[in-house]
């Protein structure tokens, strides 16, 4: 009879598994793809993404995943060998770029399919092309990934090294069909799937060499990239700043008034006796590539040598070519301008991508000039100063000096992408940096204050950003009330009044409640946000102006002796403005995270009794943190009213504090930088996402990845030193052979 | 009681004067009063559930009795003040600083981190000058790192500064936790059962440092113990608590002899153990001891 195998059946935790891998396997099928239902016919959807040919690709992937949890003992020997895990990294890159992002802005939806299948209704195109999108994308792809796989089982060197062979081939051809597919198409292009594409090439490439030639059974990931980072002070960002220094001075585009994609030496001939003033002459000349030269050599040697004189002056060689760049582009956009070259109004218009990127190039060589300075010699000389010996020393081994570098090497390299990747990006994309990521990144590090650090629950932390919102509108003059004349200000000067406005909203709604705990605070201070909402809605004394809020908030102004600076409706000026507010807020907020009041935080946190009996008064500290958040708040309320010009209550609703408490846990609660990567990651993705999926499945995605990280990574991208070591206790030492395998063998 | 020096007022540290505690229809305290004088080590001993605890946080503010007074004056030269309705950080402030039964550390801060945090809450430097980097705010943080170095140096953990205080042994948590609260400079310090769940060369190591405290820094030390050896080794006097009241009071060799005591121990009547007493006067110690440092295994 059938009932005792069925049972057998249902104990075996096997044919568990794989039911529900295939169930995960139907949920996929159900979210990908933009099937909708109708009004008769409700199960449209269901059939259209469930019992169609398609639903088999889904189940493959739900019976691959339960293969790879069964048999993972039989697969982890081969999975820890060294090259498996970049094999991986490299093939979803390549896949990313295949399937996520844009190879030619002229083509439809921009994305790869769309330009394959215009390349295959086209005639007179070049092979390579028609081969490339036809096939050669997939198949090139299929065939190096095979023959990495195979050159891990195997370890063959001979294997690995055709195999990487291979995968850069296929990366330099994808380049190449796609510039003769933008030399057919014509016009601007910010399409950036074959670079990403090839990087995900070159990473393959390596992973087939390192797997062909390691002697190691399992992978030092770890060690390995430590000591390729460790070796010189400085060397990595003076060699990634020179490849993109070169790129930018010898392909990219500088100058490109009516779609006409001028390189370096394209801009020099154009620019030839039209009165351009000599230094930027002399710099599309030969004075880009010699600054290039000096600062690559100046700070290479210093590096290598560990000379400190020597990196300080390739250091400063950067720094004046990054002057240099930026005069070289004003000058060009400037003339630009007065020959109304695609009507532009001014400087700093038409320009490409080249530029910046050599401006990012140069700023990262310096930086490079910079870490060799001020590393000291010991911190990682002695037993790692051969690069081979180095690669062998586990990491834990290593001086705190290494991690110290790394760190403020990363924060450089980040200091470059903000300063330069905006001008490169879009204008839509400048608009999300400036409304959405630059915003939410500076409330998600006055929230931080509040829970991360002082674990406090605030679900209404928007209301403080509505009183920085409202008092910037109310000194302005926007509001129906007028402020007296004496006090009738511009913009930023009303930063201050917010500030002090939120300090005392902050505290007034603290001093109560803080006696609260956990849920009942996340209460409390929910409602508080609700009611300054509704206040604003109900327009009490004629002061808020209703749900019809404030409108005509003028833009901000600077006016500093010879200074003046003016913002309008651009949104990059913006982003500099915040780059600075935020700028300000870190500092200030990195002394106090590593201050007596920081300590005081994390003692309150962790255990509010004994931090009391040694004598911290928890009240106060938590109230100060409340004040100190709430303000963070205000400022980025004021840059909020006056960016945009006009606010209304619609702007501070309940979902915009859940969102940046989400932004704060996924990011890493405590960590400033990872609030601020939780922000921008979050705040970014919507927007991705826009491109990817249908605009109703939007919130489902991100729902989903959320999900996933906090299920693989709880203490969130980054966590906080702190944080890390309270969620993870006594584990949190992890030796090489844990580090190794994935967190998924726990499914 | 008679033996005892005749303590002059300004020379008591707590002065605790009926003290009854309730939790609802529990009575935890039940009209104990004593006093402590300064620069003694005085042990409050007794069974689980006496009330040693509950009186520890009487006389720190956690809780607040419903009668009786306390008054305290932890350092030389201290009016006496009232701790009754103080909040727990003020009376931290007064010079009483604690240990818990349970350790209590900051787990997630290092040991050298959990040290500053004492010193630091007797610095005046606020959020402002600590944003704005300034001189007087460098210095103070200099200067709590520096006694937070010779503290954890006078406690042994001097090697293990940098580490997770979660991470420590638990021996070295116990004494982490007692360099945190001398981070405070305290008058007076109050130990909860610091001899729980140390070995034997453990124990010996903190009668020394609990004798150092005491002599080198003149400290007055108030101790919660079940281990009697360590007691009998190390106090100045003992308070016995059982169910709430104080059952005896005196030096070590008088409580050693107290009938009552002994029943509270042997959980028999006091005419009983008293009777026993005057027949067999060397069982008692060993009973005592034996029964104390089976409790002091428990934990």
């Amino acid at each position: 009879m059938s009932s005792p195998t069925f049972n057998s059946f249902r104990k075996n935790p096997l044919v568990v598994r794989l039911v529900v891998c295939l169930a995960g396997g139907v949920v996929l099928a159900l979210m990908w793809g933009s099937q909708e239902g109708s009004t008769t016919d409700s199960a449209h959807a269901f059939t259209e993404a469930v019992l169609a040919p398609r639903i088999v690709g889904f189940l493959a992937l739900g019976v691959l995943v339960w293969a790879l949890i069964s048999f993972w003992p039989r697969v982890r020997p081969y999975v820890v060998r060294p090259g498996a895990w970049p094999l991986v990294s490299g093939v979803v890159t390549v896949g990313a770029a295949l399937f996520l992002m844009h190879w030619d802005d002229q083509v439809g939806n921009a994305k790869f399919s769309a330009v394959s299948s215009a390349v295959a209704d086209t005639s007179g195109l070049a092979p390579l092309v028609t081969i490339y999108f036809g096939w050669l994308y997939w198949v090139g792809l299929l065939i190096v990934a095979l023959l990495s796989a195979a050159t891990i089982v195997t370890r063959r060197s001979l294997l690995g090294w055709i195999a990487a062979a291979l995968s850069v081939v296929m990366g330099v051809l994808g380049l190449i069909a796609h510039s003769t597919l933008l030399d057919f198409t014509g016009g601007i292009d910010h399409s950036t799937g074959p670079f990403v594409a090839l990087a995900g090439y070159v990473v393959i490439a390596a992973a087939a060499i390192a797997a062909g030639t390691s002697p190691e059974q399992v992978a030092q990931s770890r060690a390995f990239m430590a000591g390729l980072f460790g070796w010189r002070p400085g060397l990595p960002l003076v060699v990634v700043g020179a490849l993109a220094t070169i790129w930018a001075l010898a392909s990219a585009t500088w100058f490109s008034p009516q779609n006409s994609n001028l390189t370096l030496s394209d801009t020099r001939t154009t620019f030839e006796g039209t009165g351009l003033s000599s230094l930027a002459v002399q710099y599309l000349a030969w004075l880009g590539w010699v600054s290039l030269a000096a600062a690559a050599v100046l700070t290479g040697a210093a590096s290598y040598l560990r000379h400190r004189l020597l990196g300080w002056i390739g250091a400063l060689v950067g720094a004046v070519g990054v002057v240099l760049t930026l005069i070289t582009l004003y000058d060009i956009s400037d003339l630009g301008a007065q020959n109304k070259f695609n009507s532009a109004t001014g400087p700093w218009q038409n320009l490409g991508i080249g530029g910046w990127l050599a401006c990012l190039g140069l700023f990262l060589i310096g930086s490079g000039g910079v870490i060799a300075a001020i590393t000291p010699k010991s911190a990682s000389g002695g037993a790692t100063a051969e690069p081979i010996r180095s690669v062998l020393v586990p990491s834990r081994l290593r001086a705190a000096g290494d991690t110290l570098t790394q760190y403020r090497s990363l924060a450089l390299a980040g200091a470059a992408l903000v300063l330069f990747y905006p001008p490169m990006a879009t204008l839509f994309w400048q608009k999300v940096l400036v409304i959405e990521v630059g915003v939410y990144v500076l409330l998600a590090i006055g929230l931080n204050v509040v829970v991360g650090w002082a674990g406090l629950l605030d679900l209404g932390f928007i209301a403080f950003f509505a009183i920085g919102s409202y008092t910037t509108a109310f000194l302005v003059g926007a509001l129906p009330r007028k402020p007296p004349s004496w006090l009738h200000l511009s913009p930023l000067l009303a930063i201050p009044f917010a500030i002090i406005f939120c300090l005392i909203a902050g505290v007034l709604l603290g001093a109560p409640t803080l006696r609260l705990r956990g849920d009942y605070l996340a209460i409390v201070t929910l409602g508080f946000g609700e009611i300054i909402r509704i206040i604003a809605i109900n327009n009490p004394g004629n002061f808020t102006n209703g749900p019809r809020g404030a409108t005509n908030i003028p833009h901000p102004v600077i006016h500093l002796g010879p200074i003046h600076v003016t913002w309008g409706l651009d949104s990059l000026p913006y982003w500099y403005l915040l780059v600075v507010i935020i700028g300000i807020v870190l500092l200030l907020f990195y002394r106090l995270e590593n201050s007596r009041l920081g300590r005081a935080w994390a003692a309150v946190r962790e255990d509010e009794v004994a931090a009391q009996a040694t004598g911290i008064n928890a009240t106060k500290v938590k109230l100060l943190a409340f004040a100190i958040g709430a303000s963070t708040s205000g400022v980025a309320g004021v840059f909020f009213a006056t960016q945009v010009g006009y606010i209304n209550p619609d702007n501070f609703v309940l979902n915009n504090s859940i969102l940046v408490l989400a932004y704060v846990v996924f990011g890493g609660m405590g960590s400033l930088p990872g609030a601020m990567a939780g922000a921008a990651v979050l705040t970014w993705l919507p927007e991705f996402l826009k491109d990817q999926v249908p605009s109703d499945d939007r919130v489902m995605w991100i729902g989903a990845i959320v999900l996933l990280m906090m299920i693989l990574r709880p203490a969130g991208l980054i966590p906080a030193k702190r944080r890390k070591a309270e969620l993870s206790g006594l584990q949190g030492t992890s030796s090489a052979e844990t580090t190794a395998v994935p967190a998924s063998e726990g499914l | 009681m008679s033996a005892l020096p005749a303590a002059s007022p300004a020379e008591v540290v707590f002065d605790v004067n009926h003290v009854t505690l309730r939790f609802g229809g529990v009575t935890s305290l039940n009209n104990v009063s004593l006093h402590m004088l300064r620069g003694e080590i005085l042990a409050v001993i007794g069974p689980n559930g006496a009330g040693k605890t509950s009186l520890f946080n009487s006389l720190t503010g956690v809780y607040t009795p419903q009668e009786g007074s306390i008054m305290l004056a932890a350092r030389p030269g201290d009016h006496p003040t009232s701790v009754i309705g103080q909040k727990t950080h003020k009376i931290n402030h007064l010079g009483v600083a604690r240990t818990f039964q349970n350790i209590r550390l900051f787990p997630a801060l290092t040991a050298l981190e959990n040290v500053k945090i004492g010193v630091e809450t007797r610095q005046k430097s606020g959020p402002i000058s600590a944003m704005l980097g300034m001189p007087w705010q460098r210095r103070e943080e200099r200067d709590s790192t520096r006694a937070a170095y010779e503290l954890l140096d006078q406690v042994g953990l001097a090697g293990r500064a940098n580490e997770l205080s979660a991470s420590l042994a638990y021996g070295e948590q116990r004494r982490l936790e007692i360099a945190r609260a001398l981070g405070t400079n305290p008058g007076v310090i109050l130990l909860d059962e610091p001899a729980a769940g140390t070995n034997p060369a453990e124990k010996r190591d903190l009668a020394e440092l609990i004798k150092g405290i005491n002599v080198e820094l003149g400290i007055s030390v108030l101790l919660i113990e079940h281990d009697m050896k360590l007691v009998m080794s190390i106090a100045t006097r003992i308070v016995v608590l059982n169910f709430g009241e104080k059952i005896a009071e005196g030096t070590p060799a008088q409580i050693q002899r107290d009938p009552a005591v002994v029943a509270a121990y042997l959980g028999t009547s006091a005419e009983e153990a008293s009777e026993q007493a005057s027949h067999q006067p060397q069982v008692r110690l060993i009973d005592i001891d034996s029964h104390g440092s089976e409790e002091g295994d428990q934990l």
